[in-house]
Formats: C-alpha cells, structure tokens, sequence
C-alpha cells in the first residue's frame, strides 16, 4: 500500500454537542488521503457522530472548523459517501437493487429531470464493480447481508464519490460477509480511494486498516494502526474510569480472523 | 335489479354525483399519500392528527361559519399544535414522543366535542365526525380539485426527495437534501387532504381512505412506483363500490367507503401471493412447523 502522501480531511477544534451532552470534544485531527482509516472507541465515544460532522449533519460548536481537500466540508458533498447503520434501513420497503443503486444519481439531478444516459452507464458500472448486476431486480429484502451491504456501497459508487464513510459496516455480518467487505475496502484503497469506517473490533480493525483514530469523546491517538492501538492508548479510550474488568487487548488476542 | 338500476341510477342525482367527484379527486391524492404514510410508519400518528383537528374546525367553524379558508387555518392551527406541541412535552419531561401525542390529541379532541356540543348549528356532531356525503357543496368541490392537484404537483416533482426521506433520510441529508423541509410538507399534505375529506368522510374516518389502500398495495408491490399506482387505482374502486353501497344499502357514505376499502385490505392480508398469511400458514404446515412461531 502506497505511504500516505496528504491529508486529504481535516478538523480542527471540532466540538458537537446533544443538549448539554457532549458528543465530540476539541477533536483536532487529519485523516490521509487514499488510506483506510478506522474509527475506534467504546459505546457513546462520538464515532457516528464524527462521521455525521464530517457530512455537515451536526452544527459544529464555535471555533471548529472541518476542512476537506482545500475547501470548506459544505462545498465539498458530492465528494463524500455516506453508508448508513444496517438498522438504519427497513429491508421491507417496496425497491430493487437497482433502483437503490440509482439513488446515488439523485444528488446530480434537478427535481424534474430523468436519469439520464451516463446516469444509467454510472448505476450498472457500480453494480458491475460489486457483482450484484444479476440481482437488479430483486427486492432488498431477498439478498444475502452481504448482498445488501454490497448494494448500499454501490449507491456509494454510483454518485461517483472518492471519500467513503461507512458507519458499522462489519455489524451483523458473518465472516465470509465480512471477509468479502474487507477485500472490497482493500481494492478501494488501491484505487486511491479514501475510506473512514467507524468499527467496533479492534482486532479487525489491526488486520485491514493501516489507520486508526481513537475517539473516547475526545480524541485519544491517530496515525498509523499499530501506533495507535497500544495498549496505554486503548486503556485511555475504553476504561476512562468507567469500565474496571479485563483489558480488552486479552480478548482481542484470542480472536482470529481470516488473512 | 338493472345494470343501470344498480350503476347509473344512483348518479342522476346531483348530490350523489358531487360525493362521488368529491371521493375520487381525494382518493387521487389520498392514495399516493397513505403510502408514504404507511412506509414511513406515521400511520397511527395520521390517525391521531385527524382526531386533533377538530377543535381547530369546529372553532373556527363557530366563529367564521363554514368557510374554507377559515376551516383550513383552524385545521392547521390544532394539527402544528399536536404536532410541536407534543415534540416540545417529549422534550422537556420526561415522557415520551408517543405518549405526549397520544395524550395532546385526545385533549384535542375532548376539546373539540365540547366545543361541538355547545355550537347551536345544524351541523352537529356527527356531521364533523362521520361525513355526509350528500351535503358536499361546489365549494368543497373546489378545495378536493385543489387538494387533489396540490398533493399530485409535489409529488411529480419532488418525487425522489420524498422516496428518500422515508427509505434513507439519513442519504438525503448527507447528499445535501433538505429532509426536515420534506417532513413538514408531507405533514402539511397530511393535513389538507383531512380538511378536504372532512364534508365526505368526517374526521375519523377519513384516514380510512387514505391508509387502507397503501396498506393493500403494500401486500401486493415490491416498487414503489408500482406501490403508488395501485393505491390510486383501490382507493377509486373503493370510493365507487363505497357510494354506490351507500345508496342502495342506505349505509352512512364515509362508513361504506372504508368498509369497501377494509374487504380489499383483509382479502389481500390473507391472500397476498407473498406477503399474505394464507400462503405462509400453507407453507409451514406442509413443511409441518409451528405456524406463529417465526415469520421469516
């Protein structure tokens, strides 16, 4: 994997608030261009809430500020792709694949106007990217989870983003499901794309990200994985005076996953 | 009994031919609504709004007399009123959306009864409750054209912003979408399409033609166009079969039209190719399983 040349986001001073909770505190950070960057921390510890920020959802407290490329985040939209939380999304509702697909194509179109011709050469050339052309017309109820996983990141595709943001994206998958992901993101990497998933696994996030940021409200360590999931930095982030039992690095050594 | 006994007949006369206009142009409207209605789950919460615009009606009713403009602003006035209201009770106690909506809608409504009651008008109780068909006037006419139109407009043109507010509003935000914006308008839809149907169907059983089509089509369609379509098209067959029911049957109109509306529902429920319980009983006793046991 190429080293990192630049820093493709960056943060300064990123402050989000729900009422008087904090979600986020001072976070300052830059995220490399064209790596796979995990977000890691305990429940509650902003991670969602980090990508939603970099999206514009929140309202950032005075003083922070979020840059991507050279330019203000709101600018920069048709840059990023969102994946939602698998929970997120109601397997029932009435659509195919494809017409999921086509969502990724809205963002460029006016109200009234139809897909047009490279639209269309856009949708099949994602579905083609992550194998699901075959299942074109099924409904999203009638796939596999990794299927549907693979369907959601073609949406992403289709609006011709290079900055993924994947929220949970390993959640209530099954191993071959997950393994299939990580080969997906590792293709993604090479092609020069960035990619920033919120991850709940330390030990996934060891084996198929060369990055990591350590979020526990405020910001514990980024950079390089193995710099940042030392065993100091993982007790800052997860005990924080608020979980007493094992470290956590002992369960994470007994978990093995796939190469 | 003729063909023409039984179709045509009824339609010579000039107040039948009003409520059956008057039912069609918001089943044109209603339809596509009820299935973003269903599909985004507000549909109990549709429910409750209707019931909370009465004291909004029957106010304005007392004050202005039966003016559209007035009915429309009371209407919308009760309707903000639950809706912010309980957003604000659910906020600052400790009770929780649901129950701060159920608990505003019905003092809503208590509200709007004892207002009723004290209305010295022809128009009584039943009349805001249950409809009455016969007594759609060219007014109410207009504002089912005009609700109609409305409500087909915006969903023409904003379409794909409303497919993804209710599939993924989370995507619609992120891609620079104003989702808050199509919530409110679907809510405001809502809510003119209740006035609308107020003179034909009465404010209890209006949603009636609203959701029991979308819920039927929801059996049957696995697009949403599709979905849509179908929606329109049972919601017009039920107005039809539900009029001319009132007629011959000398039924209260509003009640025949979600009687209709109800047959096709609970056919549909049971007998669904794929989503109905007929053909999932079928499958888990050949496969010899317990039935209730799980669904999926």
């Amino acid at each position: 994997m190429s080293a990192a040349t630049h820093e493709i986001i960056r943060c300064a001073h990123v402050t989000v608030r729900y009422g008087e909770r904090l979600a986020l505190d001072d976070v300052t950070t830059a995220i490399p261009c064209g790596v796979a960057t995990a977000i890691l921390g305990p429940n509650g510890a902003g991670k969602s809430t980090f990508l939603r920020a970099l999206l514009g959802w929140h309202a950032l407290a005075p003083g922070g500020e979020i840059r991507i490329g050279d330019a203000h985040a709101h600018h920069q939209l048709p840059r990023l792709a969102y994946l939602p939380q698998r929970h997120a999304i109601d397997w029932d509702f009435p659509i195919t694949v494809r017409a999921v697909v086509a969502q990724g194509r809205y963002p460029s179109l006016r109200p009234w106007q139809c897909l047009r011709a490279a639209d269309h050469a856009a949708i099949d050339r994602a579905m083609g990217e992550l194998g699901i052309t075959e299942l074109g017309d099924r409904q999203i109820r009638m796939l596999s989870g990794g299927q549907q996983q693979r369907v959601f990141l073609a949406r992403a595709l289709a609006q011709g983003a290079d900055i993924f943001l994947l929220d949970e994206p390993f959640a209530g998958l099954d191993l071959y499901a997950t393994e299939e992901l990580t080969h997906i993101l590792r293709a993604w990497v090479a092609q020069g794309r960035t990619v920033l998933a919120a991850v709940h696994d330390l030990a996934l996030a060891r084996a198929h990200f060369s990055h990591a940021l350590l979020l526990n409200t405020r910001l514990v360590a980024a950079g390089p994985v193995a710099k940042v999931l030392t065993e100091e930095h993982i007790n800052a982030a997860f005990r924080g005076g608020r979980c007493l039992h094992d470290n956590p690095l002992r369960g994470v050594s007994t978990t093995h996953f796939p190469a | 009994m003729t063909a023409h006994d039984l179709f045509i007949e009824p339609f010579t006369f000039e107040f039948m031919r009003r409520g059956l206009l008057s039912a069609l142009l918001l089943s044109l409207s209603g339809g596509l609504l009820g299935c973003i209605l269903v599909l985004r789950r507000l549909a109990l919460m549709g429910d409750a709004l209707s019931h909370s615009l009465l004291p909004g009606v029957a106010i304005a009713y007392a004050l202005f007399g039966p003016t559209l403009p007035a009915l429309f602003g009371g209407a919308l006035l009760a309707g903000l009123l639950t809706a912010v209201g309980s957003a604000l009770l659910s906020r600052l106690t400790r009770v929780k959306e649901d129950a701060a909506f159920g608990s505003l809608f019905i003092i809503l409504f208590a509200l709007g009864v004892a207002v009723v009651s004290t209305l010295r008008s022809r128009i009584d109780l039943m009349h805001f409750l249950f409809g009455n068909i016969l007594g759609v006037s060219s007014a109410d006419l207009r504002l089912a054209a005009l609700t109609s139109a409305t409500t087909l407009v915006v969903f023409v043109v904003f379409y794909r912003p409303i497919l993804l507010e209710t599939f993924d509003p989370v995507f619609l935000r992120a891609t620079g979408g104003r989702g808050g914006l199509v919530h409110v308008g679907i809510l405001c839809l809502t809510v003119l399409n209740l006035i609308a149907a107020l003179q034909a169907m009465g404010i209890v059983l209006s949603l009636g033609l609203f959701l029991l089509p979308a819920v039927t089509a929801y059996l049957w369609c696995d697009r949403l166009g599709r979905m849509l379509a179908l929606s329109v098209a049972l919601a017009l067959a039920g107005s039809v079969l539900g009029i001319l029911g009132s007629y011959h049957l000398g039924l209260a109109s509003g009640a025949s039209i979600v009687l209709s509306l109800g047959v096709f529902f609970l056919f549909s429920a049971a007998f669904s190719p794929r989503y109905g319980f007929g053909v999932l009983i079928l499958q888990k006793l050949r496969a010899g399983k317990a039935v209730l046991h799980d669904t999926r």
